[in-house]
């Protein structure tokens, strides 16, 4: 009872931390990508400074032991064309919703219910693809044949530094160090008038993400970290139909039952994050209901049902992929996220540039 | 010198819009403005009103003056184009 407790809470307590943080420092990777179409670059430096803080901290915890359970960081399979289509369509769909994965949730904390049917449409897009009418591309897609590994036996997930064969401190280096110098050019140390700045919140974001790598392990026996698909999809399943892992087997150390229903560790925190930016938002006075014009109800559901249809496709968000698997250096996130700029930027030009430059107006 | 008006010369209304719209309709109307003119912006999303449009409007150089209602849980955002 007493395990079941702090599964429970630690789910809780991370999603909540990264909800508080993500209102306090109006942290969106969606932003951060869009912004660099029109030179503000400032998203960008804490989304960098996030990946830097998270990819040396996971990665150091890792080599000193501390992953107990599982021992190493989950990296994720490379399957180049789910990786690439997937990431493409999930990037579009942000752009659409107004918000990415973690965006739309923590947002649903600020009170727009454009962001509630966001959340459902994420879930629509994920469910119709694992389960439903787009199943066969998906399974087409992921299935294990056209998965790329390397090694002799050729049954290790691709990294950045077994594919260039150096030691993994090389490449983060190489990494690290031009965020790092970015990073440092937009005065960090500038404190802001309200809130976090975005160096706090990069900062912090990080510290979240390392924090989730080691309370996955810990408490549900995969170093999984920060990723929103899975659990998104695993929470819902778990409402809807008592078990998060429903029409599929359940791993035991990733799951808790209580009274018969069966959840997964990560779908607590996805749960608690609307929850931590509630509480944030409550103290900044920002939090009240709010209705957007019927249109744009409509294109939110959309963006978020293309966003759930990329993500399973894909393999993952812009937490999942952009932020966590960028970290663990796995081939499959680096080219995901990749695609996820592409896709987003695909979007920002024909929502964003061109409507406006037809009107004659810069933006 | 205050930026707020009780006679902004055009009101712009992005309640309930979500990111990055009220940003963009507020550069779109502020395009229309002529110099000098003042444009009130009524914005609910706290990371346009408190962010984006802030540093827009300090990178164009325009003087912006943000009040927050906290009865309403909104922002009226004050842009003087120069």
């Amino acid at each position: 009872m007493v395990s079941v407790m702090f599964f429970i809470i630690s789910g809780l307590m991370i999603g909540a931390a990264f909800g508080f943080v993500l209102q306090r420092g109006r942290f969106c990777v969606n932003s951060a990508f869009r912004e660099v179409l029109f030179q503000d670059y400032t998203m960008i430096r804490a989304y960098l400074l996030a990946v830097a803080v998270t990819m040396i901290g996971a990665n150091l915890i890792e080599d000193l032991g501390w992953l107990g359970n599982s021992g190493e960081l989950y990296r994720q399979a490379f399957v180049p064309y789910a990786n690439v289509i997937g990431g493409f369509i999930f990037g579009m769909g942000i752009v659409l919703a107004g918000g990415c994965g973690s965006g739309i949730l923590y947002r649903v904390g600020e009170g727009n219910l454009a962001y509630v049917l966001a959340v459902c449409g994420f879930f629509f897009g994920i469910v119709i693809t694992k389960f439903g009418i787009l199943r066969p591309v998906y399974d087409w897609m992921v299935a294990p044949e056209r998965a790329v590994f390397i090694g002799a036996d050729e049954d290790v997930v691709p990294t950045l530094y077994n594919v260039l064969g150096v030691n993994k401190w090389v490449v983060i280096a190489v990494v690290a160090a031009p965020i790092f110098y970015f990073v440092l050019k937009g005065k960090p140390f500038k404190k802001a008038k309200k809130g976090l700045s975005w160096s706090a919140a990069g900062l912090l974001v990080g510290v979240v993400a390392v924090a989730a790598f080691w309370a996955s392990d810990y408490f549900s026996g995969r170093a999984r970290g920060l990723s929103f698909t899975g659990p998104v999809r695993e929470f819902f399943l778990g409402v809807f139909f008592g078990n998060s892992w429903f029409g599929g087997d359940v791993p035991a150390k990733e799951a808790m039952s209580l009274f018969g229903i069966t959840f997964s560790w990560s779908s607590l925190y996805v749960l608690a994050v609307p929850i931590g930016a509630y509480l944030s938002g409550k103290i900044l006075n920002e939090v009240k209901l709010k209705v957007p014009p019927a249109d744009e109800l409509l294109k939110v559901f959309l963006g978020g049902a293309i966003m759930g249809i990329g993500a399973q496709i894909g393999g993952g968000c812009n937490i999942g992929h952009s932020l966590t698997g960028v970290s663990t250096l796995a081939v499959s996130s680096w080219v995901a996220n990749a695609f996820i700029i592409l896709g987003n930027w695909t979007m920002v030009y024909f929502l964003l540039i061109r409507p406006m430059r037809d009107m004659d107006l810069a933006v | 010198m205050s930026v707020k008006t009780a006679t902004p010369d055009q009101t712009l209304d992005t309640l309930g819009r979500v990111c990055p719209y009220p940003l963009l309709l507020t550069k779109k109307a502020l395009e229309k403005l002529g110099s000098g003119q003042t444009i009130k912006v009524l914005c609910d999303a706290p990371a346009s009103a408190e962010d984006s449009i802030p540093r827009y409007a300090e990178k164009q150089g325009y003087s912006f003056e943000a009040v927050k209602l906290d009865d309403k849980g909104y922002w009226e955002l004050y842009i003087k184009k120069s």
